[in-house]
């Protein structure tokens, strides 16, 4: 019991989780400052636990590290930090108990995951981020998002389950929980090893890979303002992290990762909604991660995962805004916004600079480190991949949002300026994109090969110009496609996805199948009844009222048989 | 939520800033495309031969942004459907 004690007291995402549960009882009035109050102790947790295991449980004679420290834990624990620090001031004063809760449940979940030092541990976060992040789907409480939410539940879960059973065979094949390397093959044979491709493919669910991916765009943008800013930060990022433990230097990887980057920008191109455009970006980002763990350049995954965090979040920050004032954030709806919003037009492009990697960006100082793996690993069409997703970031991230939000078309709308709370998070998350982008320093201290990053110098000449080239022609192609009138407008519309295959004749089938078992249980059940019914019609006739064995029976009868059983014992009893 | 009401073009609606803004986007694009024939902003290391070719990242820029537009457009095409496609399914 002790150790347990010690156990849950070690950990920074225990206080979270705790912080979640009072809140329930909390007046709703003190949420917010609980909110932060809860996760400055969680931070000061963190920062004095430092560099270490902690947290050792004994389990059916298993060791379970229920913290681990690490520099790569670390940078992923930091900026979770600083995300729901900026979530709870973004939706400061919300008193909606069920999504405070998640507020902050949701992301200790995350959190408890990347401190996991073992694989128990993080199955059971992997499972309470699922559970505890449905309840920002489900927050609007339309039929609409009840059903996304059980579609994203069902898709989570089956992450989870895979997770147990990688877990399982990992086991029986290594005896061991630890959560490190594992690696998709085996080193010696170069086979794929079928524990470590079962916990790939949990990974790859929640880290949306191609035709896994659609969850995203199904559950986030149907949840609330603030519950997408939060949705779109954590499930993705604690599945890089898991794969930057688990699988760095998987070959695979780097190409799987190159389909992330590139088709979704065709899909934001021509996607009306705006929130469902950033969640092709999610895909995009990730994808990056993705390469950069396929190269083995950690740093360029833990990295460019804190940069999307705050580069990201601002943009759904402003977005969120938007739609806070106007109630839509589809872009057909939008636009002209920048005259009654300018403030949020401004950190909205600052957000959108960054994630298009403009230098004395965020984007700029970490985006450089994945190309530049690629570059060093002389892998010259993924390079060529890179650079054209990057132009594709500019189009749907870096000008679609902003422009379409508010320039583009006058929409008529003239809202009110963002309220105050919302600008001073996204106008902190815009210092941190410049102020970082500018000295990128302290983020580079942060960074889990310090051997490596040594070397890297951003703002060499060269850099610049290559990137400065990349994006400003892209920009001009801009231009000019809007000026001779060949840069499409939206339209009001659906595009299906994969999520298409569930929804559509998924359903369909699943109708048919309910159908079919219905009626295989009714006609089963038909046979089974008429043959009972026809052995009880059968006793009624011998034991009903009118039966054979209901009739009454005269007393000298009775004592004649009587007579002749205790003669028949007398007789066996002899004879024995 | 929102105020509805027509007013007079806005700043950015302006044509002079339209074209301020297109001449300093000219102007920066060609200084930058200028900046990669200067031997000192180029990079000394590289990894491919297409960094030596001055202003691959330019043409490669632009190419690419054109590309998705022109070609992504038609996508639509193939998966667009009606707004209420799936409120209806449902």
């Amino acid at each position: 019991m002790t150790a347990l004690m010690n156990a849950l007291l070690a950990n920074p995402a225990v206080v979270l989780t705790v912080g979640a549960f009072v809140l329930l009882a909390l007046p709703r009035h003190l949420a917010s400052i609980w909110m932060l109050l809860v996760t400055a102790l969680s931070a000061i947790k963190l920062y004095t636990l430092g560099i270490g295991e902690y947290g050792a449980l004994n389990v059916f004679g298993e060791t379970l590290t229920t913290v681990r420290v690490d520099p790569l834990a670390r940078i992923f624990a930091v900026v979770f930090h600083i995300a729901i620090a900026l979530n709870i001031i973004y939706a400061w004063g919300q008193r909606d108990r069920t999504q405070n809760f998640a507020t902050l449940a949701y992301p200790a979940a995350c959190l408890g995951g990347v401190l996991s030092g073992d694989l128990i541990t993080l199955f059971f976060w992997w499972e309470m981020a699922a559970i505890t992040s449905v309840f920002l789907v489900w927050a609007p409480g339309t039929r609409v998002t009840y059903l996304s939410g059980m579609r994203y539940l069902s898709i989570q879960i089956l992450s989870g389950v895979l997770l147990l059973a990688g877990i399982v065979l990992i086991f029986r094949e290594t005896g061991s929980l630890s959560f490190d390397f594992v690696g998709l093959r085996d080193e010696s044979t170069g086979a794929i090893k079928l524990g470590a491709l079962v916990m790939f493919l949990a990974f790859g669910i929640k880290s949306a890979f191609p035709l896994l991916h659609n969850w995203v765009q199904d559950s986030y943008s149907k949840s609330t303002i603030t519950g997408a800013i939060i949705l779109s930060i954590f499930t993705t990022k604690l599945a890089v992290y898991s794969l930057a433990r688990a699988f760095p230097g998987t070959n695979e990887l780097i190409y799987i990762g190159a389909v992330m980057t590139l088709f979704p920008i065709f899909f934001a191109l021509i996607e009306n909604d705006l929130r469902k455009v950033l969640c092709y970006s999610i895909n995009n980002q990730v994808g990056f991660m993705v390469v950069a763990i396929g190269f083995g350049t950690i740093n360029g995954a833990a990295g460019y995962a804190f940069g999307n965090i705050i580069f990201e979040g601002l943009l759904f920050m402003a977005l969120g805004a938007a739609m806070f004032r106007t109630g839509t954030s589809k872009a057909t709806e939008l636009g002209g916004l920048y005259r009654t919003m300018p403030i949020t037009m401004g950190l909205c492009i600052v957000g959108a600079m960054s994630i298009s990697a403009f230098p004395g960006t965020l984007g700029f100082v970490t985006k450089g480190l994945i190309i530049n793996a690629a570059g060093e690993a002389h892998n010259l069409w993924i390079w060529l991949v890179l650079l054209f997703a990057s132009a594709g970031v500019l189009e749907h991230a870096g000008i679609k949002i902003p422009f379409f939000t508010f320039f583009a078309h006058d929409s008529g709308k003239r809202p009110k300026e963002a309220p105050p709370q919302m600008l001073i998070a996204m106008g902190i998350a815009a210092v941190l994109c410049i102020g970082i982008g500018v000295y990128p320093d302290p983020l580079y201290a942060l960074m889990p090969d310090q051997a490596a990053i040594a070397d890297y110098h951003p703002y060499s000449a060269y850099h610049m110009v290559e990137q400065l080239q990349l994006l400003l022609w892209a920009v001009l192609a801009f231009a000019v496609l809007v000026l001779i009138k060949w840069y499409p407008a939206e339209v009001p519309s659906t595009n299906l996805d994969t999520d298409w295959f569930w929804r559509v004749p998924g359903r369909s089938l699943l109708g048919w199948i309910t159908g079919a078992s219905r009626a295989t249980w009714n006609a089963l059940w038909g046979i089974f009844s008429g043959r009972i019914q026809a052995i009880m019609e059968r006793i009624y006739v011998v034991h009903g009222p009118e039966g054979q064995m209901s009739r009454s029976w005269p007393i000298g009868f009775m004592a004649l048989w009587t007579a002749v059983l205790l003669a028949l014992v007398l007789v066996l009893s002899f004879l024995a | 939520m929102s105020d509805n009401h027509s007013s007079k073009p806005g700043w950015a609606d302006n044509p002079t800033f339209i074209r301020v803004f297109i001449g300093v986007l000219v102007v920066s694009c060609v200084l930058a495309a200028l900046a990669g024939l200067v031997p000192a902003f180029q990079n000394p290391k590289p990894h491919f031969e297409q960094e030596n070719w001055k202003i691959f990242f330019a043409i490669y820029g632009f190419v690419a942004f054109a590309f998705i537009v022109l070609a992504g457009q038609h996508l639509r095409k193939l998966v667009g459907r009606k707004e209420d496609y799936y409120e209806e399914r449902e």
